[in-house]
């Protein structure tokens, strides 16, 4: 809402300086956002919150400058020669329960012409382009009083008639030259014939008033605000005028508002009055709201005296009838917002002053729920991923959908059940993640094409899958990316990507304490088939890494294919749920262990685990740990070969082991895993 | 007797040139071995005239215990140079670089959502959380913006159906937690909210801190004091704090918090229009309507609410003047913090 001050001093005469002015309309409210100071006014932009429709005028801020300051409002008053008789137009409310209230008069032989200079002038401060002296009288009153009016060029309603009733369907040709398609049941001006003006929200081109117009029939009404509010979305017009009926309009005002127009224009246009039509069958009721005053004092922790409670409701224009306990205050028409007797303890704070109200801590007792280990957990597995080198990025929730074809997931799959967003910003935001990896596959891009040759990100969210049920399945998701080009390095013997990006994850495994875990070949199908894994925690899969498809990586049209793209995704949820809570201390071992390697040559495809797994079962209490130290290809190993070299550490509880017996027992668990794996001892 | 001082003399010159555990060796041998001087100089002891003997006897013993002491300290002098020059010689240059895997950062957001969050629970604050893609009901209705209520138009809203959206703000987690639990209550609820909204200074996706209180005798005073300590820590205990009058439909009074701008110390600048304030949260009683909507006896309790935006604190933390930064995922920008 533009304020121009030259205008609202005419309605409230303070002295006060601008500056002091916006700091007060500011600490009780009405926020000044914006000042622009002009050669000789200055106006300020004030943001009216959508509960105080009554302050979207300037008599609306004129009274609360004056309830501030106390002093006088100077109510814009006027002179009204009814000189026309009775008006030619009939006014029928057909649906009462839409407009309450109906009032009118016709001005006859009047000149549409220029507005005057100051006129003019006014509305342009307040943002309105001048259009005619008709027109800008209803905008001038529109700013001034608060209340939307409407002209219509009365030899043009046909059968002399107003009759406000709802929508049967059809369209209308609005002022603005669009034919538009009527929503059902949106409240409409008809005259004898046909509908000549969307109420509240924009007049039709047929009844414009033109330069030709010799009568006019000035239109001030009460519509119901959630009707407005539907018309004006349905059709998608916005105007000053529905603005302020969707918000609510003063009921009681709009017959003061005609007056101020008729008389404005009979002197500016021209023209005879009639007399005034009003039809008003559902007259405004004043209600009637206690307050106590002990409640006042404690919502908001103060001490302020039964007095000023009610000195401050007066002055905001409401009647305050003083009882002991409790006063009843009579809000008036343009107060809308005030229903209950909280509302009138937000306006007692408003004016007392938010900063007067003291400092306090709430007294309350120690909580007694258990703290959430959850975002302790998640915190964790950041910090792990964080450790391992990977940044923390941060995507919106949202993917586009094809995305889902170029990394080949299947029709069947969970991660295609896509929530979809009826009004996305664009296309490549169009429904929401049901993985991330497209979201980090998109930040390998943008900082590869930016010169970065080590991309190594994480991230953890959510991630959205729809299963049927009305909201979706919302499942937190750990992601990563990695994609680090090899540059000399100082210190040598790095391992190969994979087993990097792999000792992150167990890493973070180990460090949570999750169930048991391993890794086994994995099927995602934009994964190279043979470097790839999926995470199976507690026998059950939440998650896969490996390296990107080559055949992905074509199709991303990403130029870096010399060196491989990693790529992680774990379900936390369920990653979390296997993470045991309590730790148990065993016994630190009174007895030593001896050490002894096996190294073995077996079939190049056999995987590590599954030797590890067959030496593990051996039946035996002895083996208190096996580790795999070595792993060897090429010279001095036949073709199709490999060698595995574990260290097997044994040790018993209760006594210290002999040499002789472990060499037996290592003799016999070598001969054991030779056969198992259908391997050999490796020199021999 | 003269031989005796001879035999002295030449050991302490051949003593003074051997340098090495070696040399020491041999002079050890020379003089003391089975065919060694001393021994050949014994052995011709019956030869002596037996007056003599023993003065001869107890000189030569006397010599061979000073040239088997000089030689033991002789040879933990040599011993302590060879192993200060080995020492001297393993020396590294300590300036290389360690090896180790570069740790990655925090996204800034996370690291200002952590530091919001541990400021709330040290005062005792429980975390409550909520779904993202919510049911209008919880977003709006519950929190008395009806259908076709203008409230509506503060915060446009992304739709998955008529019923279902994204959450336009934290605030339903107010609504659910009130549901399941009874007061007293107090906590926060971090999270993602998301608004149909892009240009220079909004992003469709965002995150907020909600926060609750809710017991039988919760004021206004104390909403000041919670957040005032919360301001405090977050920035600095001489920040200055305002409350002003705004609108919420879920709290009433409500109030807008205002920091004095820590970017110009109040002066005015560029980032606080002018103004020296920063509007930093939104805040309020809870409205009497949100406690019936939960099934609370608004008689029996109060409570107040706020909000706030992480973003435009982690903006204010690190200067950063463009929003957009935050989703980009620059490497250049998340390696900074």
């Amino acid at each position: 809402m533009r304020v121009p001050l030259e205008w609202l001093k005419e309605l409230v005469d303070f002295s006060i300086s601008t500056d002091d002015l916006i700091l007060k309309l500011t600490m009780v409210g009405l926020e000044v956002e914006g000042v622009e100071r002009m050669e000789d006014d200055t106006v300020l932009e004030v943001n009216v919150t959508p509960n105080r429709p009554d302050c979207l005028s300037i008599l609306g801020i004129a009274r609360e400058v004056s309830a501030l300051l106390n002093i006088p409002l100077k109510f814009p008053e006027c002179e009204i020669r009814e000189e026309g008789g009775p008006s030619l137009v009939d006014v029928e409310i057909a649906d009462e329960d839409l407009c309450h209230r109906y009032a009118g008069r016709d001005i006859r032989g009047v000149t549409i012409g220029d507005s005057p200079e100051w006129l003019k002038k006014r509305i342009a401060k307040c943002g309105m382009r001048p259009i005619n002296n008709v027109v800008d009288i209803t905008n001038y009153v529109l700013l001034e009083m608060g209340h939307p009016l409407h002209a219509f060029d009365m030899d043009t309603l046909r059968g002399s008639r107003i009759r406000v009733a709802r929508s049967r369907g059809g369209t209308i040709t609005t002022l603005d030259g669009t034919e538009r398609a009527l929503p059902e049941n949106s409240l409409l001006i008809w005259d004898g014939e046909r509908p000549v003006a969307v109420a509240g929200v924009m007049g039709g081109a047929e009844t414009e008033v033109k330069e030709a117009t010799k009568s006019i029939f000035l239109e001030s009404a009460y519509f119901l605000p959630s009707s407005i509010r539907r018309t004006s979305k349905a059709l998608g017009l916005k105007t000053e005028s529905a603005y302020r009926f969707e918000r609510g309009t003063d009921i009681e005002l709009l017959e003061k508002a005609l007056d101020r127009a008729a008389s404005l224009m009979a002197v500016h246009a021209g023209g005879k009055l009639s007399k005034k039509v009003d039809v008003y069958p559902r007259p405004f009721q004043p209600s009637r709201i206690k307050v106590r005053y002990e409640r006042v004092n404690r919502i908001l922790g103060a001490s302020i005296p039964d007095d000023e409670m009610t000195d401050i409701v007066q002055r905001l224009g409401m009647k305050a009838e003083k009882g002991p306990k409790e006063f009843v205050a009579t809000p008036p028409s343009f107060r809308g917002d005030i229903q209950k007797e909280i509302d009138l303890i937000e306006e007692i704070a408003r004016f007392h002053g938010f900063d007067r109200i003291p400092v306090t801590v709430p007294k309350i007792p120690i909580s007694k729920e258990a703290k959430d280990t959850r975002y302790h957990l998640m915190a964790r597995v950041k910090e792990s991923f964080r450790s391992a080198g990977f940044t923390e990025a941060i995507n919106y929730s949202f993917m586009n959908p094809r995305m889902l074809d170029t990394l080949n997931i299947e029709e069947n799959d969970s991660r295609r059940r896509t929530l979809i967003l009826r009004n996305p910003i664009n296309e490549e935001e169009s429904c929401l993640r049901t993985t991330l990896a497209p979201s980090l596959i998109q930040n390998l891009l943008y900082n590869v094409s930016r010169g970065s040759r080590d991309v190594r990100l994480f991230e953890v969210s959510r991630i959205f899958i729809d299963e049927g049920a009305l909201l979706p399945e919302e499942k937190h998701h750990l992601g990563a990316i990695y994609f680090r080009e090899k540059t000399p390095s100082l210190w040598k013997e790095e391992a190969p990507d994979f087993y990097i990006v792999k000792g992150a994850v167990q890493s973070l495994l180990d460090d949570l304490r999750s169930g048991d875990y391993l890794f086994q070949p994995s099927s995602e199908p934009f994964l190279h088939p043979g470097k790839s894994g999926d995470i199976i925690v507690s026998g059950k899969k939440i998650g896969f890494l490996g390296t990107l498809h080559p055949y992905i990586i074509e199709k991303l049209s990403l130029k870096v294919s010399q060196q491989d793209i990693l790529v992680v995704e774990m379900n936390l949820d369920a990653l979390l749920a296997s993470v045991s809570g309590g730790v148990k201390y065993t016994p630190i071992p009174r007895y030593p262990f001896i050490d002894r390697d096996i190294a073995l040559v077996v079939d190049e495809s056999l995987p590590a685990t599954g030797v590890m797994e067959h030496l593990r079962a051996y039946p035996t209490e002895l083996i208190e740990d096996i580790s795999l130290f070595d792993f060897y290809k090429g010279k001095n190993i036949p073709e199709g070969k490999k060698s595995l070299a574990f260290t097997i550490r044994y040790r018993a509880e209760d006594r210290t082991l002999t040499d002789s017996e472990i060499e037996e027992l290592h003799g016999k668990l070598t001969a054991y895993i030779t056969a198992k794996t259908g391997g050999m001892v490796r020199g021999t | 007797m003269a031989d005796i001082n001879d035999i002295k003399t030449a050991f302490l010159q051949e003593l003074a040139s051997a340098g090495t555990a070696a040399d020491l060796q041999q002079l050890k041998v020379k003089y003391l071995g089975k065919k060694g001087i001393l021994t050949a100089k014994l052995k011709l002891l019956p030869t002596i005239p037996a007056e003599e003997r023993p003065v001869y006897g107890k000189l030569m013993n006397e010599l061979k215990m000073f040239i088997e002491g000089e030689i033991e300290g002789k040879e933990s002098e040599i011993r302590d140079a060879e192993r200060r020059s080995k020492i001297a010689s393993e020396a590294i240059d300590i300036t290389l670089p360690g090896k180790y895997t570069k740790p990655g950062k925090m996204h800034p957001i996370s690291t200002v959502l952590k530091e919001i969050i541990d400021i709330f629970v040290s005062m005792g604050f429980d975390t409550e959380v909520g779904p993202e893609v919510e049911l209008d009901y919880y977003n709006f209705e519950a929190l008395n913006i009806p259908k076709d209520h203008p409230a509506r138009d503060m915060q446009d809203t992304f739709y998955i159906s008529d019923d279902v959206i994204l959450r336009t703000h934290t605030s339903p987690v107010q609504v659910r937690t009130m549901e399941r639990k009874k007061p007293p209550l107090r906590f926060i609820a971090p999270g993602k909210v998301y608004r149909c909204d892009a240009d220079v200074s909004h992003t469709p996706m965002f995150h907020q801190v909600e926060g609750v209180v809710v017991d039988a005798d919760i004021s206004f005073s104390d909403l000041k004091g919670v957040l005032e300590i919360f301001v405090h820590l977050m920035f600095s205990k001489d920040t200055p704090v305002r409350f002003r009058p705004s609108f919420f439909p879920f709290t009433e009074p409500s109030a807008e918090v205002d920091i004095g701008c820590i970017l110009c110390g109040g002066a005015g600048c560029r980032v606080c229009k002018g103004t020296g304030w920063l509007e930093v949260l939104g805040a309020g009683m809870v409205n009497p309507r949100v406690f019936e909507m939960v099934g609370y006896d608004p008689e029996r309790y109060t409570g107040f609410a706020f909000g706030m935006g992480v973003e435009r604190i982690t903006m204010l933390k690190y200067s950063i003047d463009d929003i957009r930064m935050y989703y980009e995922n620059d490497i250049r920008f998340l390696r900074q913090f």
